[in-house]
């Protein structure tokens, strides 16, 4: 199996159902297929990793690609689980590309924030560091009304979550990783938070959505 | 401490009150992320409410999306 760097042209062909034949064959020619899986994954992993290598000022060129092999050996274990729920809506490389993508940017985040602490506090204590003084000093409504809301409509969960998530900028994945939790839970957690602060923000007059009105 | 009259920094605020309906969970994000992709990549003015909802408000699924974007649209691999 020759392995292409595809244009756009080519991304509507006919999906490559070979692949998965290939890589459940038993002997060579499976052994074959799993190399070239490895290297569309590896190339992947190096794609994430050099475009998020801002967030590891400290790290050379070996660091990097110690980070992107690593990353595209999980990935590797992570498609072959996941071979039987590929069903060709896509071309079978921009199906593994995304697993690949995905371990590497996991690990660029988590390798960023190794040695940082996450701050879980359901109160917070944040200026604008790109404020004037004259900004910082001026009371701002609606940032008042947020704090409130954040103080009164959300749960202490919600509101650790969503300030490390959204004022403290923690990774959510490296957020996820240190509450033992996952991404999708996390992510739904934030969803609830913004629910609910939206309605007590719609509530008090500083957000206009009539959309919202009748939503749950 | 959180009485405190204190400036929130905006993006903060704008982010705390994103409108992040429909709901779309990261998995399911990452379910549908080939195909989106490859949409994106044949018709840029592609449009998916609930995804680009959801990139819009999950910034390590934004960074997954545009990295895919960006290798099927042959916008280059990088090496060092």
């Amino acid at each position: 199996m020759m392995l292409v760097q595809h244009a756009s042209s080519e991304v509507n062909r006919v999906p490559d159902d070979g692949w998965v034949a290939d890589l459940t064959a038993p002997g060579l020619r499976g052994h074959a297929a799993q190399r070239n899986l490895h290297d569309l994954l590896i190339r992947a992993a190096r794609h994430q990793v050099w475009r998020l290598r801002y967030q590891l000022p400290g790290a050379g060129s070996g660091d990097l690609e110690d980070l992107a092999q690593q990353a595209a050996d999980d990935a590797l274990v992570a498609v072959l689980g996941k071979l039987d729920s590929f069903e060709g809506r896509s071309r079978f490389s921009t199906w593994v590309y995304k697993f690949g993508l995905l371990h590497a940017g996991v690990a660029v985040r988590r390798e960023a924030w190794r040695h940082r602490e996450v701050t879980l506090s359901d109160t917070f204590d944040v200026v604008d560091a790109t404020a004037s003084p004259d900004d910082v000093s001026e009371i701002n409504d609606l940032s008042r009304a947020v704090r409130r809301a954040i103080a009164s409509d959300l749960t202490p969960h919600q509101r650790r979550v969503a300030l490390a998530l959204l004022v403290e900028e923690v990774p959510i994945d490296v957020l996820a990783e240190r509450l033992n939790s996952n991404r999708n839970a996390l992510y739904k957690t934030l969803h609830d938070a913004r629910v609910r602060l939206r309605a007590s923000l719609r509530a008090s007059g500083y957000i206009d959505d009539p959309s919202e009105r009748s939503a749950s | 401490m959180i009485n405190n009259p204190q400036h929130l920094p905006a993006a903060a605020i704008d982010h705390l009150l994103r409108d992040t309906r429909p709901y779309l969970s990261c998995d399911a994000c990452f379910d549908r992320l080939d195909t989106y992709a490859e949409q994106m990549v044949s018709n840029p003015q592609h449009e998916d409410t609930a995804m680009q909802v959801h990139l819009l408000a999950c910034s390590a699924c934004a960074e997954e999306a545009e990295a895919l974007i960006e290798l099927i649209s042959g916008a280059g691999t990088h090496g060092w």
